[in-house]
């Protein structure tokens, strides 16, 4: 029986310390799958998450192949189509994005306070299991005679109900999805017990990265929306199997779901839009040369997105034309301003820094531009007298793909090529990573901007058709042409990943981008079991840092007014 | 109050106003949000007067010091499963729980045992040893 008392052995397992006869496929197997540790844990959320994230673009590339020319060439029915649009939102938004958070989390979180593990290894990795099988269960309806549930992401009701979407599928959809739920909620609860409970001595709630912040307040948020949407799916749940009558349209059913959906579904943009605020917010620090600008507002910044993500959901309610639009309108436009002092602080950080452009770098770039866009088509959909021309049309479909595309896949892919020597030892190849970069960025805005004006044109979304006389032909052959880019540009990703892993050398010291600031950076790549063969005194939120560049300790500045009184009450009681 | 115990308060305080501005221009004619509100209001107060109790009666935490040392934390800190079977067993369980549920009851009636077996399992995997009941 391990324990923390237990100390590493400081042998940190380096594969080309392994003969090729210790090799056991057997073992290494029966290892990750019965493992504890979170670092593992992470790995496989990260693979997982990835053949979801692949899945869902394949799906992407059909829906936009069929979308090329008018009539139907690549799908057999709309029914398929429905299917394929369903999955899609299904597999991106609970399947990759979410998940990846806990991927990211568990990965970095208990580095970056100086714990040995979560609070819960084994909940955690049960957390794990219930994604895995949920999202399995799930994406399993493609396999039944019917096909995988039609009814778009969001459920809506009476569409839901099997009068309108009969078949297995369907049900498939609502209990593997259940699944994800709890494993979402099981994560934020582990995560929220090891950020109160286990940080090291010195790292005060103020000193953590802001990484740690992030996941903090988007584990909150977690468990107080995802119980909603459990409750909602069991409803859901009910009327499918067990002929209840929860979301009868006839009872006000239909308005009592989107309700429930919206109280989850628009906390949900910002559960996967926070963490990777907060990748970016490790890597400009690092790229800049300075410590990240206004540290503290940043942190209230990210409350205050939390509190009021809560209070809004029902702007994708506008056209019911039975919720209070002055109510969602001044809260949604009021989400902007904490949006915007993140900005701030991000241009904040990097002005008058010393900029280099290594890969994660130009991918949080590449996350600035994309999401401030996102952001800006957001404030259009927030006044109403806008949204009823533009709801439920391909404006909406852009404007929210800039925005979790700019923030997930971006972040995301900048978190990769940041963090990727932590997680296995050896750093990515640059000149792949920007072609990687470069592909998907031209791709990504072929792809999307073009949207916005089909939106504007009336375009509806989820319609596997158009006529001619439509003319909505070139703008969707532009866009179709972008998605195979952004798909092409998977390639060099995915070589770089193999070529990493069979030729590049081993990263020796603990900070390879030589900036790193948290705690991460203090600790070898990979870390050991436990993390930590020694941990540095923290004194600031750049504990890294500070023990790396010791020589610019006079620069500092002194310690915050609540440090100082903390101290001052401290030396009064002696 | 440490800060833990803040966060949620101020969480919570927040949705309080909300609740009856929410309430007060919806006519109160629209129960969804406004009992969301109060949940979630009731969320954030409920964590911050159990986090503000809990610190009452313990000593600071070295976590807490702006002058903590990594030695004040030195010695067992507390117990870490090495590695387990059990999430897997019980994740698999529930999954076809879930199956059943989807497809048909004649499966849950095979998972339900399968899940009670996980549970037990899980709950005892460490009572052995000098942790024999």
């Amino acid at each position: 029986m391990a324990s923390v008392a237990t100390p590493a052995t400081g042998l940190t397992e380096r594969p080309e310390e392994r003969r090729p006869e210790d090799f056991h496929a057997g073992r290494t197997v029966v290892k990750w799958i019965t493992t504890t540790d979170h670092k593992v844990i992470g790995n496989l959320y990260f693979i997982t998450s990835f053949m979801f994230f692949l899945l869902g673009g394949l799906m992407a590339l059909i829906i936009r192949a069929e979308l090329w020319s008018p009539g139907l060439q690549v799908v057999d029915n709309p029914e398929q189509f429905n299917q394929l649009f369903t999955m899609h939102g299904t597999v991106m938004l609970l399947m990759f994005a979410t998940p990846l958070f806990s991927g990211f989390a568990n990965a970095l979180m208990p580095l970056q306070i100086g714990a040995p593990d979560v609070a819960f290894p084994r909940l955690n990795m049960f957390a794990y299991w219930l994604y895995l099988f949920g999202s399995l269960i799930a994406v399993g309806g493609f396999l039944t005679p019917q096909g995988a549930a039609s009814f778009g992401w969001f459920a809506y009701a009476p569409l839901s109900s099997t009068t309108y979407s009969p078949g297995l599928g369907g049900n498939l959809w609502v209990y593997g999805l259940a699944l994800t739920g709890f494993a979402s909620i099981m994560g934020a609860v582990n995560f929220v017990t090891t950020i109160v409970c286990m940080r090291a001595p010195g790292m005060t709630m103020f000193r953590m990265s802001i990484f740690t912040w992030t996941v903090l307040i988007t584990s909150i948020l977690v468990l107080l929306v995802f119980p909603v949407l459990a409750a909602a799916l069991f409803g859901l749940g009910l009327d499918r199997t067990m002929n209840a009558h929860v979301f009868d349209s006839e009872t006000a059913g239909a308005m009592l779901w989107q309700h429930m959906f919206w109280f989850f579904g628009h906390p949900e943009v910002y559960i996967i839009a926070l963490p990777f605020f907060g990748i970016i917010s490790e890597v400009l620090p690092v790229f800049s040369r300075k410590p990240i600008f206004g540290y503290k507002t940043l942190v209230f910044a990210t409350i205050a997105i939390a509190a009021l993500s809560v209070s809004v959901w029902a702007h994708h309610m506008y056209a019911t034309g039975q919720v209070l639009l002055p109510f969602f309108a001044v809260m949604t436009m009021l989400i902007a301003v904490p949006t915007g002092v993140k900005f701030f602080n991000w241009v904040g950080t990097m002005w008058g820094g010393s900029l280099s452009f290594e890969t994660p770098m130009l991918w949080a770039l590449g996350f600035l531009a994309t999401f401030l866009f996102g952001g800006l088509t957001g404030v259009i959909l927030a006044s109403p007298a806008l949204d009823f021309h533009l709801s439920d049309s391909y404006f909406v479909v852009a404007h929210f793909h800039y925005v979790v595309f700019g923030t997930v896949v971006f972040a995301m892919f900048a978190g990769y090529y940041f963090w990727w020597p932590k997680f296995t030892g050896r750093m990515l190849n640059e000149t792949l990573g920007k072609i990687h970069f470069w592909l998907l960025f031209i791709g990504f805005h072929l792809t999307f901007l073009v949207q916005h004006v089909l939106g504007v044109w009336g375009m509806p979304r989820r319609y596997a058709d158009y006529l001619p006389e439509d003319g909505f032909q070139m703008l969707n052959q532009v866009s179709t042409a972008g998605s195979f880019l952004l798909g092409a540009s998977m390639l060099p990703f995915l070589y770089n990943v193999f070529i990493t892993w069979r030729k590049a050398p081993l990263v020796t010291e603990d900070d390879p981008w030589g900036f790193g600031a948290s705690l991460e950076w203090a600790t070898s790549c990979p870390p050991p079991r436990h993390n930590f063969n020694s941990i540095p005194r923290i004194r600031s939120e750049r504990p890294a840092f500070d023990l790396h560049h010791p020589e610019v300790g006079v620069f500092s500045v002194l310690p915050s007014q609540e440090t100082s009184d903390q101290l001052d009450r401290k030396g009064s009681h002696a | 109050m440490k800060t833990s115990a803040k966060l949620f308060m101020w969480l919570g305080l927040f949705y309080v106003p909300l609740i009856f501005i929410y309430g007060h221009f919806s006519e109160w004619k629209e129960p969804v949000g406004t009992v969301g509100l109060a949940l979630s209001a009731g969320f954030g107060l409920m964590i911050a007067i159990y986090f503000a109790v809990t610190d009452r009666k313990l000593d600071m935490s070295p976590s807490d010091k702006p002058e903590g040392e990594i030695n004040e934390v030195s010695g067992e800190m507390g117990f870490f499963s090495p590695h387990s079977w059990w999430p897997l067993w019980l994740g698999l369980s529930l999954a076809i729980l879930a199956l059943g549920l989807a497809i048909g009851w004649w499966i849950v009636f095979i998972a339900a045992p399968l899940v009670v077996l996980a549970v037990i399992g899980w709950t005892f995997e460490y009572f052995s040893g000098e942790n024999a009941i």
